[in-house]
Parts: structure tokens; C-alpha cells; sequence
């Protein structure tokens, strides 16, 4: 059930990428998301990231983010709309509460708690993104040169933690056959009953890991300084992905430094007619993310491309 | 010159009063295939530590005595310098894989090495060409099959290029069918690359024949050294049982011929069933056997116990085995299901049993899809009476676990009914269950968490509020664990484990048995003792249910066999229709007896058929 969320080999132009390439294009959409707060460059950013998704086949993926995260939104709209006192468009005047006193709802919290929430969803869906196409040992890999210990306890750990679950169920399985019930009891009894069961998951985790331990010992780890397997290639297609990406961040320094990327909600909200230039500039930073997803498209029906880059 | 040389090693483990191994003299000849066999705590696993110089490098301990490697004090090698000559591959491939993803993980030994980029590519690409791991080169680690990553485990030192492969019991986690093709590619290391094999095994009828020497090891010392079929008439005349049953059955039955395989097995039967003069009365042996001839010229002649008690091969001792044939004779109506061959003959014997017993599992029309849709049970019918021992057979991801987990009531079922002790699983809790069912995980491990072994089994009996009234004492006395009561149950070997886990199960005195996979990595002894201690349970009247993948354990043990395939029932039926009639699912014996007599499926049973054959053609 969960393997959609994972990371799945289908031979897609964009996880055949250079891991630094798919990884700036990552990164460019987490940076980006966070320095715009005009909501066309937002939701523009929202439009890329899902074309992206589109490309990758991960759409049936997102739906899953997008399900958990949606409630978050909700709440960070309604928080917004009853806490932030800064608008002056009052919508509604709100009930008069206890210390607090009265909760006016205005447009422009509610504006901007809508805009956050996009902000929100860009940052997940980027994450669900980096899921789908980047392999995570192709990632590792590309930091283990700096850091080399840090990485590997992250590889293990990310390697390790599904079976531990695995281990955990079936011990309370087990202790469920033995007549453990985990509903029935005080909260201190519970509470002895679950201890029971990491007890066991600890002593076996143990164990397994000085197994583990000298398995690696036995391939020579810790014997002197270590190499690093690399086996990505960078191809025209990275650079001309590289290229779309470092020109979409360009020119967002160029309109965030001319004011184009912001937005104004409070005290009141600004005019969401933008100058020519802006909207220019805005087309030029969505096209120049939107390189990778396109490709991805092109490769996909007319292979002369994919053989060229 | 030998490669590997040992002189009166003695080990003790950090802590440990008795040493794990004890004098031990030993060279091994580049290129050799040594196999490496004895009970659980001989010693072999040591050894093999020692070899690769894991003891006392990673275990610390005591140690006396020299190992060499090329004439060199192994203390005298660097780790990497050792690691580039001496590879190891381990028990449980989860526990050896460190990396995510599959190219990762070949690589991981090569990077320890510190070899530069091109010469580690070169490697990476040799090795998964050889192996066949191209295709799976970007899978993660996670999600491949038990072959598959012991096979990755494999590939990871291979990688390394060593010169010396030392394997520890490495199919022990693998179905047969997996395991032998395991086996073959280590064949085909020693013969075409020259690699020098020492296997640690417990799975002997698939890998007797392959060893060009065989060790038997027990408390820490080597008790004999020599080619298999030597090794197979020595074993045979201790009363050990690490012999294939091929070779057990001949020795046995007096031939001075022993076969190894099947095919050298059926070469001689059929001799043997013309007629022919056998070899026992001095007709001279074909070549391919003349190999295995051992010194002794007739076994049985020479010990009249063996004659007597032909089963003691399968069984731990005399007294065990009488104790199976006089209740085969009591309950003969009941073994007699088992002689059934005809399915016709099946259907009217089982329906008169049923109007006696009682059925303690009901399945009807039982249909099961997981969350994510997968249907893994589909239309399965089954009806288990108490007192049956019953093994269900099937590949991997044919539905067995997620049967054994609906009968337990740890899952529902999406459609049909499965009644359990007169409940129906839908409404009742697993714990609820337990009262009545008794049930052992695959590994041990998960129920083991108390400090004391008799604690343990005190945990059941105050979880289901039943009175000790001198269960625990005398439960560890039938199990042989009286003298282990007051010790902590993770400090014990894994055969041991295995009986405490059994006994925490069995102390509720539970109407039905149910154990997934209980022979998975323990040896021949343990096993039998497991098959006759779970014999004796069905014929006190609970019914046993065991999930597994063990052919030889289920021919000789259970009475009856369901085969699973895709989620359905491909066969139920008494065993010997079953397996007798299988060309896959056959046990050693009965290959050997394929096309000849198919009725023939134990060690008993074959025995009894030689030796008649052998009187009449005297």
C-alpha cells in the first residue's frame, strides 16, 4: 500500500537525471516557495511542482500528501482567520470570548492564511516529488564525501527502520497469542503491557545489530579510508535542466529585489494586477522549472530527443 | 602447503566457562570444498569465525593455539589485506545487508577497501552480470525476495574477490527449491573459479554430495574428517543423524555401496530390485560409487542394535523412537490413513474419522484481500479434526502465513467463516483465542522476554488466569529444559530457544497447535526431537498446524498435507498421496522410489520395502 510513496525505479526521464540536477530542482521549489509570498507566483510554483508530478507518474502519490496536509491547511486558514487581528476588512465580527474578547474575522487574515497554505502545500508536494525521483542512495551518495559517518547511520537507519516495524508487530502478535490484551486494563497496566513489547523489540534489535556489526566488519569496514562508489553520469540533459533552473532562480532574485514576488496583505490587500514586466518575469521563472517536466514529455514521445540529450 | 593451517586452537567466548572450541587440529587445501557439520553449540560457526579471523578480532574472548592463511599467523594480516583473501557470508541475509538499494550494497566492501572508482565499477558490473542481479540493480534491498538477497549477500563479497568463500549456514532462510539453486552456484565457484568452499551447514541432503571432505564437529573438537561417503557409514554407525536419507536408508539396509544422491541412489535400487546381485554380496561397484565405498563391508551385520531399530537414524535416541513405533502399533487404525494411496480409499477413511473426533478448525468458502486489494485467500475450505497433525505446504506468497493468521484470529475473513474451537474468529479477539490455541512465531525471538525460562512460561499461565499446579516442572522435565529453568532465555542456543518458546506456548495446554516454519534453522537432532515431541501431542489429542516449507520434516512427521498455490487449495490429502505422488514436493526417499513404489515416502517405510525385497532375492 505504501509503495507509492517510494521511491520506484520506471525508467523516467527525470530519475534518470544527475542527482545534483534533480536535487536543485528540489531545492528551487523548497527556496522559492518560501521567498514568494505574491500568490500567482505561488500558485504558479503549485502548478509546476504537480506539472512535475504529472511527469513523474506521481499524481495517485500527491493525492495521499495531499489528503494529510489538507486538514493542516484548513486549520492554518482558521487559526489565521480568528487569531490575526491585522486585517481591516471585517467580514464577519466574531463571538465575544473570555480573555480574549471579540475575534473579528477579516479578509486579509483569511487571504493570507490561504496564501500560507499554498505555501505549505508546494513545500509537501516538492517533498513528495523528491520521493518519486530521486534514489535515496543516489543521494546519499552525493553527500557522503562531507559527511561520510553521518550518512552512513542515515542509510542504516532508513534501511533498518521498516524492519524494526515489522518486528514490532510481530511480537505483539505474538504476545496477543499468548493471551496479551493491549485494550483491557489501568493506564499503568497498558503501559507495562507496550513495555513489554519494546523490551523485546530492544533485545532483538540488539542482537541483530552486532550481527549486523560483524557482517560489516567481515567486508572490511573500518579497516583504513574508505573510496566512493559514484555511478551517475551528467548529461546535456542535467545542463540544460541546470540551465532552466539557475535561469528561473535569476530572475526570481531580480523580481523579489524589484518587489514583483511580494505581496501586501495587511492592513489591507494590494492590488493583484501586476505590471507587464511582472507577469513576464513570473512566465520566464514557471517555464525555466518547468524544463525538467518537459523534457520528461518530449523524451516520452519522440525518442530522438531522448537519444540527443 | 596447506592455505589454511590450525594447531590445537582452543576459544573460550568472553564470559564463558566451557571453550566453544577445544584442541582442534586442521588444514584445508586450496580449492577444497568443506562441509562443516554438528549439532547447534558443536563449534562449527566458531571454526568458521576463527577462519576468517572474526575470533578473537570482534568476539574479544580467549584464545589459544595458531590459525594460518598461506603460512602467515593470521594475527599477522591486516583486516583488509585478510578481508581482500577470505570471504564470509552469513545466516540471515536481513542482517547482513547495510545499504538502501541493491548496486549500493555490492559496492559497500568495495569502498571499505578504498579501490578507485573504475576498478570498483568494473567489479560491481562483473559480479551482477555473473549473478544475474543486472535486472534488480536499482531495486531496494527491502523489497527482494529471501534468495534474492542472500544472493545480493553473496554478490557483496564476491565483489571483494576473495580467494577463500566461508558460508554459514546460508540457505537456512530460504525454501528448497532457493536453497539448491543457492547451492549450485557455490558448486560452481569451487569447480570453475577455484574458490576454496568451507560451508557451515544443517541442510545435508542438498549439499553432502557437493563437499569434497566433511567435518563433524561436537563440543568444540573435529570427532571425524573424511570424503562424504566415509563420513555417511561413520555417522550412521555413531547413531548421529547428519546423513542425507538416501545414504541412511543404504547403510541402514547393509549395502557396503553408499549413494550420495538420487541418482546414484536409484542406480542402485534398481539393482538391487532385479535382483541383480547386490553389492553387499561382492559384485563389484560401478565407478561413480566406488567413492563412497566405505571401509566396513556390512553395518548392520556388525551392529545388531541398528538392525533392530532401523528409525533410530530419524529419531534422537532408542528410547524415543520405541516409544513411536509401539504407539504406531496402538493407533494403527490411525497410521493407517497414512498407507492410503488411492484418493477414493482417502474420502471413506476420513469420514469415519470425523464421526469420532471433533473438529477444532472449520473454514468454509474462506476469501481474504489485504488492504491494498491483494486477494491472497480464495475459496479456501478446510476441516481439521483434533488429533490431526497437518503440514501446509506452498511457495512463497502462496497464502500459508496469511492462512495461519486467519486461523489464529489475528485476521478476518473478507468473506466465508472460519470456526476455531467452535468460535468463529469474527467475533472473537486473538487474545480471546489464545486460551484455547497455542501458537509459535517463525523466530523465536519475538515471545522471549522474560529473565528466566520458568518465568516465561509463568507469563502464559498468569495472562490466561490458569493455576501452575505443577505444569511449569513438569512441562521443562518433557522438554528437556529442567536444568536451564533459572537461565535467562536469550543466552540459550537457538535450538534451545526454539523448546523455551514452545513450552511458553504449550504450558496453557492449548486443543490446537499452530507453528510457522518451526524447522527453519535448526539441525537434524532438534528436529527430530521437535517431530516426535509434536507426534506425541496429536496422538494426547490437540490437533498441530504447521506452516512450512521443510518436505523431509513433513514426509516423516505429519499425517496429512495441504498444498497451497495462489491462495487456493491445490491438494489435501494424507501425506503419502501427497507427497508420494509429487515430482517437486518430494522428499529425498520418495524420489528415490519414484515410478517404483509410491507408497514409500519415510525412512521406515523404505527400510521395510529394501530389506523385504533384499530376503526375498536370497
Amino acid at each position: 500500500m505504501l509503495q507509492k510513496f517510494i521511491y520506484q525505479e520506471k525508467g523516467l526521464f527525470l530519475q534518470s537525471l544527475h542527482p545534483v540536477a534533480s536535487l536543485t530542482l528540489i531545492a528551487a521549489f523548497f527556496l522559492l516557495s518560501l521567498s514568494f509570498s505574491h500568490p500567482y507566483y505561488l500558485l504558479g510554483l503549485l502548478l509546476v511542482i504537480l506539472l512535475s508530478l504529472w511527469a513523474a507518474g506521481g499524481l495517485a502519490a500527491w493525492e495521499g500528501y495531499l489528503k494529510a496536509v489538507l486538514w493542516l491547511i484548513l486549520l492554518i486558514v482558521l487559526i489565521n482567520a480568528l487569531v490575526n487581528r491585522s486585517g481591516s476588512t471585517i467580514l464577519w465580527n466574531g463571538p465575544e470570548l473570555p480573555l480574549f474578547g471579540r475575534l473579528p474575522v477579516t479578509m486579509e487574515a483569511i487571504s493570507y492564511g490561504a496564501t500560507m497554505g499554498v505555501r505549505l502545500l508546494n513545500m509537501v508536494s516538492a517533498f513528495c516529488l523528491f520521493n518519486l525521483i530521486v534514489h535515496p542512495d543516489r543521494f546519499f551518495s552525493l553527500f557522503s564525501t562531507v559527511a561520510r559517518k553521518s550518512v552512513l547511520v542515515v542509510t542504516l537507519a532508513t534501511r533498518l527502520f521498516p524492519l524494526l516495524l515489522a518486528t514490532l508487530e510481530r511480537i505483539r502478535e505474538a504476545q496477543q497469542l499468548r493471551g496479551v490484551d493491549f485494550s483491557q486494563g489501568t493506564l499503568r497496566e497498558r503501559v507495562m503491557k507496550n513495555a513489554a513489547i519494546f523490551n523485546t523489540l530492544l533485545l532483538s534489535a540488539l542482537e541483530d545489530s552486532l550481527q549486523m556489526a560483524e557482517a560489516m566488519q567481515a567486508r572490511a569496514f573500518g579497516s583504513g579510508s574508505r573510496s566512493r562508489y559514484r555511478r551517475d553520469i551528467f548529461r546535456p540533459r542535467d545542463a540544460i535542466c541546470l540551465a532552466g533552473i539557475g535561469l528561473s532562480l535569476l530572475v526570481s532574485v531580480y523580481s523579489l529585489a524589484r518587489g514583483m514576488g511580494t505581496y501586501t496583505y495587511f492592513p489591507e490587500l494590494g492590488s493583484l494586477q501586476g505590471s507587464k514586466i511582472s507577469l513576464i518575469a513570473l512566465a520566464v521563472v514557471l517555464l525555466g522549472l518547468s524544463v525538467p517536466a518537459l523534457l520528461n514529455w518530449g523524451c516520452k514521445y519522440w525518442p530522438y530527443l531522448k537519444w540527443k540529450i | 602447503m596447506s592455505l589454511f593451517t590450525v594447531e590445537n586452537l582452543t576459544y573460550y567466548y568472553p564470559d564463558a566457562a566451557v571453550p566453544s572450541l577445544h584442541s582442534v587440529d586442521l588444514a584445508i587445501e586450496e580449492g577444497e570444498f568443506l562441509l562443516l557439520a554438528g549439532g547447534s553449540g558443536s563449534g562449527k560457526s566458531s571454526l568458521a569465525r576463527a577462519l576468517t579471523g572474526l575470533i578473537p578480532d570482534f568476539y574479544g574472548g580467549k584464545i589459544g593455539g595458531k590459525v594460518s592463511y598461506q603460512n602467515r599467523d593470521l594475527r599477522s594480516w591486516s583486516r583488509r589485506d585478510l578481508a581482500r583473501e577470505v570471504g564470509m557470508v552469513f545466516q540471515d541475509p536481513e542482517k547482513q545487508l547495510v545499504m538502501t538499494g541493491v548496486e549500493s550494497e555490492v559496492a559497500f566492501g568495495l569502498e571499505n577497501l578504498g579501490l578507485p572508482q573504475a576498478e570498483m565499477f568494473r567489479r560491481v558490473a562483473e559480479v551482477m552480470s555473473f549473478l544475474g542481479l543486472t535486472a534488480l540493480k536499482s531495486e531496494f534491498t527491502a523489497t527482494l525476495s529471501g534468495g534474492q538477497k542472500q544472493k545480493l549477500a553473496l554478490g557483496s563479497v564476491l565483489a571483494m574477490q576473495p580467494y577463500t568463500l566461508i558460508l554459514d549456514e546460508p540457505t537456512s532462510q530460504l525454501n528448497p527449491a532457493v536453497a539448491e539453486e543457492f547451492f549450485n552456484l557455490i558448486k560452481r565457484l569451487n569447480e570453475e573459479m577455484n574458490l576454496t568452499i568451507i560451508l557451515v551447514e544443517q541442510r545435508l541432503d542438498r549439499c553432502f554430495h557437493l563437499a569434497d571432505r566433511v567435518i563433524i564437529m561436537a563440543d568444540g573438537t573435529i570427532v571425524q574428517a573424511g570424503p562424504p561417503g566415509e563420513t555417511a557409514v561413520w555417522l550412521i554407525k555413531n547413531g548421529l543423524s547428519f546423513v542425507p536419507p538416501v545414504a541412511a536408508l543404504f547403510a541402514h539396509a547393509g549395502s557396503t555401496e553408499i549413494p550420495l544422491t538420487v541418482k546414484e541412489g536409484r542406480r542402485l535400487l534398481k539393482r538391487i530390485l532385479s535382483c541383480e546381485k547386490c553389492p553387499k554380496e561382492g559384485k563389484e561397484p560401478p565407478e561413480l560409487a566406488q567413492q563412497h565405498r566405505p571401509s566396513n563391508d556390512n553395518l548392520l551385520a556388525r551392529d545388531p542394535a541398528l538392525k533392530a531399530n532401523g528409525n533410530a537414524i530419524m529419531a534422537p535416541g532408542p528410547a524415543l523412537a520405541q516409544i513411536q513405533e509401539e504407539t504406531e502399533h496402538k493407533n494403527q487404525g490411525l497410521v493407517k490413513t497414512n498407507k492410503i494411496i488411492s484418493p477414493h480409499h482417502t474420502v471413506v477413511i476420513s469420514c469415519t474419522e470425523n464421526q469420532t473426533k471433533k473438529p477444532v478448525i472449520e473454514v468454509k468458502n474462506l476469501f481474504f484481500s489485504y488492504l491494498n486489494g491483494r486477494e491472497t485467500l480464495r475459496g479456501i475450505n478446510l476441516l481439521v479434526n483434533s488429533g490431526e497433525f497437518l503440514a501446509i505446504l506452498g511457495e512463497n506468497a502462496a497464502g500459508k502465513t496469511t492462512l495461519l493468521k486467519q486461523l489464529v484470529g489475528l485476521l478476518k475473513p473478507s468473506r466465508g467463516r472460519v470456526t476455531v474451537m467452535g468460535r468463529d474468529t469474527r467475533r472473537a479477539a486473538a487474545h480471546e483465542l489464545a486460551r484455547h490455541i497455542g501458537y509459535l512465531p517463525q523466530n523465536p525471538n519475538d515471545c522471549l522476554f522474560q529473565d528466566t525460562v520458568e518465568e516465561e512460561l509463568h507469563f502464559t499461565l498468569t495472562n490466561l488466569n490458569l493455576p501452575d499446579e505443577g505444569r511449569v516442572d513438569r512441562l521443562l522435565g518433557r522438554l528437556g529444559l529442567s536444568h536451564h529453568r533459572h537461565s535467562n532465555p536469550r543466552d540459550l542456543s537457538s535450538g534451545e530457544r526454539q523448546r523455551v518458546a514452545l513450552a511458553a506456548v504449550l504450558v496453557a495446554a492449548p486443543q490446537l497447535l499452530l507453528l510457522d516454519e518451526p524447522t527453519r534453522s535448526i539441525d537434524y537432532g532438534t528436529k527430530a526431537d521437535l517431530g516426535s515431541l509434536l507426534q506425541e501431542i496429536t496422538r494426547e489429542g490437540s490437533a498441530v498446524v504447521t506452516v512450512t516449507h521443510d518436505v523431509e520434516f513433513a514426509a516423516e512427521y505429519v499425517g496429512r498435507v495441504v498444498m497451497l498455490f495462489d491462495g487456493r487449495i491445490a491438494f489435501d490429502g494424507p501425506k503419502h498421496a501427497a507427497l508420494g505422488n509429487s515430482m517437486f514436493y518430494s522428499p529425498q526417499i520418495s524420489r528415490l522410489f519414484r515410478g517404483i513404489d509410491s507408497s514409500v515416502l519415510t525412512l521406515r517405510e523404505a527400510l521395510d520395502r529394501l530389506l523385504s525385497k533384499l530376503s526375498s532375492c536370497s
